[in-house]
């Protein structure tokens, strides 16, 4: 675990916790980063299309989205390594206009996918090097006490002597994430910092920078990732991109139980969310969503006034499938193993039910054998409703908070 | 497809250099992989699976030990007398020919009659999924398809006794990886093929295996079905390196039937004290983030400690808890919540640890 003894930082959390409400009424108010209908393109491609974003002090952004869609190029524009297009969007710091301000004359610090260090010098080195070559002269002894906090903070302070090839991959990413940190910028970019690493590396350092950057506080952390989990454990807020635009924009909790859009449901769930097509119909006095005769739901007045088509594409996250009984009030499906996916702890059930393929969920590691048919039990009580054209969230019923 | 064997295999790479003291890359290796059973190597860089993988396919003969194949000693046959197909990283392929010329190419060099060949690769393709794909240049093929047809010319011979898949999804597009491994593991049902899915992936191991050996320092440390290695792991090794997070593995004192940790105490029945010789000792105390019982009210035989982070993995939450201990190393203990249950960092929580999961090591070696 590391611990933070960063001075500064605890005396910032002090402070935030000891004014805590003040601070929470202020917060959405504080713009500190607006960018303003940005395009980008690399020659005849459009990889940026009309971005508009304000984003906050303290936000933990995350931008989500598979290879290809773009979020890496708008965090580098964000940051200055790339102009958007000569009149088309403006990047403001604090209200300043920096679009045209070079990357160097920012207060901004950047993590790569690609742990990059440098080969010639000590991890001790490697992290002091931000402040040697900073505008304002610091002092050794200052320099010395910087590097040997933020060392400790990301549990390498036992490495300093070494070389960042004798250490681990992890250890190398902590030492270009101490680089980023040690300057105590108030801007931190993190373009996929996980990618590279090992699925044990992944899983102990994501813990870990939760801690980190929960103590900087009133920093602005940007982070582009193409895992669900990544944006789930650590952002404050998510945007979720495609082919340049960004189709989600809101806090985490929005964007994780409200997507907006299929792409994003499916995209952002935690294994993938089902999606099955199901009619509106009226049976007797009563309406339902019928995806079968064994599987339909009964919808409620308000539920009803909201649904005035006929066809729908019901939304069934993989947790609410499982192997054994949840509720009650479960529905039980027969389902043909097709795979049994162990992922960490779980066990992922890719099963045939009728014409559909579904995704069910076993919470340990077990063995199924594919082809044999097993019973699912599903808790209709957690859904998502999309209109089967358009693709838009109609509706969401249960869930967590 | 055949049986292959590992009888008292070690191997190291000073041997020619003449080192009085050798480093092994793998050292007293027993393992059989019986015929027509999906297997999985897995273990972190440096364990020795690459060196493994060349002893079976015959690139390396071993320092010391023999390679049985059926019975039959095959420790001097090269690769080619072994009749071991692989499948790399990269897909290798032909790229100047259609996939039907990949995958016949094998048996057009063995001199096989040409309505045979047909027949055979006709049936690969079905198998692989590639019947629509055999008149395509390979230029035109995804990165999965392709990696489909490195392995169909592996299997396309009769008398290839088993395959070798090195890290086979590494370079291929992640939207695809799921259907792939989809895919390798019912064409290895499909066609009885003794497999040996060589990775450092663990979700690619326990979901293609039924059988996983887990290597680590050029020895093997665990062989098992997934669930064995999940649920009875053999060394705190193989408990933190199977699931997700791994199993906690907690310093402790053995003292009669009290276990002391950092801060608490856990009385151990006569069940489990019975079964230890150790009386008095050091060990660890192995227990999985989803065993513990983890709450917010306090009952008798609950260990109070603070939440420090809160990981929400959309299914359930994660919780690091931390026990301060003054000078003593601090305790650091996960747990698994239900999604639904409200913690807030700086909350204390409640810890029973049921004693049925309860895992004592010693050592480096279960004991209990």
């Amino acid at each position: 675990m590391p611990q933070c003894d960063l001075a500064l930082w605890q005396q910032l959390n002090i402070f935030i916790l000891a004014n805590r409400d003040e601070i929470d009424s202020k917060r959405g108010k504080i713009v500190s980063i607006r960018i303003e209908n940005v395009n980008k393109s690399f020659g005849k491609y459009l990889v940026l299309d009309n971005i508009s974003l304000e984003i906050n002090d303290g936000d933990f952004v995350s931008f989500l989205a598979p290879t290809g869609s773009g979020k890496t190029t708008l965090l580098r524009v964000m940051a200055g390594l790339e102009k958007p297009d000569k009149g088309h969007g403006k990047i403001f710091y604090d209200g300043v206009d920096v679009t045209d301000v070079p990357v160097r004359e920012r207060n901004i610090a950047m993590v790569y996918q690609d742990f990059i260090n440098y080969p010639s010098m000590t991890v001790y080195e490697n992290i002091a090097s931000p402040l040697r070559v900073s505008k304002n002269k610091i002092s050794e002894k200052e320099i010395d006490k910087k590097v040997r906090e933020t060392a400790e903070l990301l549990d390498i302070s036992k490495i300093l002597k070494h070389y960042p090839s004798e250490t681990s991959g992890g250890q190398q990413q902590r030492i270009a994430i101490a680089r980023a940190l040690v300057k105590n910028t108030k801007y931190v970019f993190l373009d996929e910092p996980l990618a590279n690493l090992d699925y044990k590396l992944r899983e102990e350092l994501r813990g870990q920078l939760k801690e980190i950057f929960s103590y900087n506080k009133k920093g602005i952390i940007i982070y582009t990732t193409a895992e669900p989990l990544d944006a789930l454990i650590l952002s404050s807020h998510v945007g979720y991109l495609n082919k340049g635009k960004i189709l989600q924009y809101d806090i985490l909790e929005k964007v994780y139980n409200y997507p907006q859009y299929i792409e994003v449901a499916s995209y952002f769930s935690n294994p993938t969310m089902n999606f099955l097509e199901a009619n509106l119909v009226k049976e007797n006095d009563d309406y339902f969503i019928k995806v079968t005769d064994d599987l339909k739901i009964k919808i409620n007045n308000t539920l009803k006034d909201k649904l005035n088509k006929k066809e729908y594409l019901l939304g069934i996250r993989a947790q609410a499938i499982k192997p054994n009984r949840q509720t009650k009030n479960d529905i039980i499906i027969k389902g043909i193993i097709e795979l049994a996916e162990v992922v960490g702890s779980d066990t992922e059930l890719h099963f045939k039910y009728k014409d559909f393929r579904l995704l069910g969920l076993s919470q340990k590691i077990e063995s199924y054998q594919i082809g044999n048919t097993i019973d699912l039990f599903i808790d209709l009580s957690k859904f998502c409703i999309f209109d089967k054209d358009t693709k838009r969230l109609v509706c969401r019923v249960g869930g967590e908070k | 497809m055949a049986r292959i064997e590992f009888k008292d295999v070690s191997h190291s790479f000073e041997i020619a250099e003449g080192k009085e003291k050798l480093e092994w890359a793998v050292k007293d290796m027993n393992i059989v992989w019986e015929d027509g059973t999906a297997n999985a190597l897995l273990g972190p860089s440096g364990c020795g699976k690459t060196t493994m993988l060349n002893i079976i396919s015959g690139l390396l003969t071993p320092s010391k030990g023999k390679v049985y194949i059926d019975g039959k000693d095959v420790t001097e046959l090269s690769t080619r007398e072994r009749h071991i197909a692989q499948v790399f990283q990269f897909p290798v392929i032909y790229d100047s020919m259609n996939v039907y010329n990949n995958l016949s190419f094998p048996l057009v060099n063995m001199n096989f009659p040409k309505l045979k060949i047909k027949e055979k690769v006709r049936k690969i393709a079905e198998i692989l999924g590639l019947v629509d794909y055999l008149d395509a240049p390979t230029s035109k093929l995804n990165s999965a398809e392709k990696q489909k047809v490195s392995l169909g010319r592996g299997i396309v011979r009769d008398d290839t006794v088993g395959i070798l898949l090195d890290e086979p999804l590494t370079v291929i597009d992640p939207k695809m990886r799921g259907e792939l491994r989809r895919q390798l593991k019912i064409i290895q049902r499909d066609l009885n093929i003794t497999a040996i899915y060589v990775t450092h992936d663990q979700h690619e191991a326990l979901t293609f295996a039924d059988k996983v050996a887990i290597a680590k320092d050029g020895r093997l440390v665990q062989i098992g079905s997934p669930h064995e290695l999940y649920s009875n792991p053999v060394s705190p090794f193989v408990g933190y390196f199977i699931g997700s997070p791994g199993m906690n593995i907690l310093d402790a004192k053995l003292n009669g039937s009290t276990l002391s940790l950092n801060g608490f105490k856990i009385e151990l029945s006569k069940d489990i004290t019975d079964k230890i010789e150790i009386k008095n000792s050091e060990c660890q105390l192995g227990i999985r983030p989803e065993e513990i019982i983890t709450s917010k009210e306090r009952t008798t035989e609950t260990i109070p400690i603070k939440v420090a982070i809160i990981e929400n993995m959309g299914s359930y939450k994660i919780l690091t808890l931390i026990k301060k201990n003054g000078s003593n190393r601090d305790l650091s203990i996960k747990t698994r919540i239900d999604i639904n249950m409200s913690v807030s960092k700086g909350d204390i929580v409640y810890l029973k640890f049921p004693e049925k999961y309860l895992k004592i090591f010693k050592d480096n070696h279960k004991i209990y």
